[in-house]
């Protein structure tokens, strides 16, 4: 009835995986505050690169062409272009290790 | 000028992501989540941070602390208190 071996949709065989087309409230609150992790990370990297009088190309072409969790979309933060779906975007989520990778920039005009 | 250093910590495992970040972890010195690693602040460590951005907490520091340093932080204070009851 209950546990591993209970007797749901998904589980008593066939291809039912239901992965919902859109993010929960809480995933984009997680998804946002990963994001911000990353711009500190960039910015602790910037802040003390720069004390020493140094500098990075990898930093400067993130600062460059990046945009930071305030200054994206939200239609960017929790959507991603992809040229079979209808209307172009499909929910971040169903971009593989997508709470690891960074996936910011799409196509202009998408 | 003073030498700083990163102090980077491994907040999220690389497990399933490709070869060429775990093997930039490995380069850190980073082996499971929550280790602490201290490294100067210099462009060539800063590249590899910035590899794996998305896995580490990194925080600037003026010295490298020692393992036995970095257990002492985790050690919570000996002890107790005194909780007074609350009149209800």
């Amino acid at each position: 009835m209950f546990g591993a071996f209970r007797f749901t949709n998904p589980l008593s065989g066939g291809l039912l995986w239901k992965t919902p087309w859109r993010l929960s409230r809480f995933q984009k609150t997680r998804q946002r505050r990963r994001l911000r992790a990353v711009d500190s990370v960039v910015a602790t990297l910037d802040a003390a690169l720069a004390k020493q009088g140094q500098t990075l190309t990898a930093l400067e072409t993130w600062k460059e062409t990046m945009p930071t969790e305030a200054e994206m979309l939200p239609k960017d933060k929790y959507t991603i272009f992809d040229r079979k779906e209808k209307r172009y975007r499909k929910g971040i989520h169903k971009l593989p290790k997508w709470t690891r990778v960074s996936q910011r920039l799409n196509p202009p005009g998408y | 000028m003073s030498a700083s250093y990163f102090r980077i910590t491994l907040h999220r495992s690389a497990i399933g992501l490709p070869e060429r970040t775990r093997g930039v972890l490995a380069a850190l010195g980073l082996r499971k989540r929550s280790q602490t690693v201290f490294h100067p602040v210099e462009p060539q460590f800063a590249g590899m941070i910035m590899k794996v951005k998305e896995l580490v907490r990194v925080s600037e520091v003026d010295r490298a602390l020692s393992p036995k340093e970095l257990r002492e932080e985790r050690r919570p204070e000996r002890g107790f208190w005194l909780e007074k009851a609350v009149p209800r």
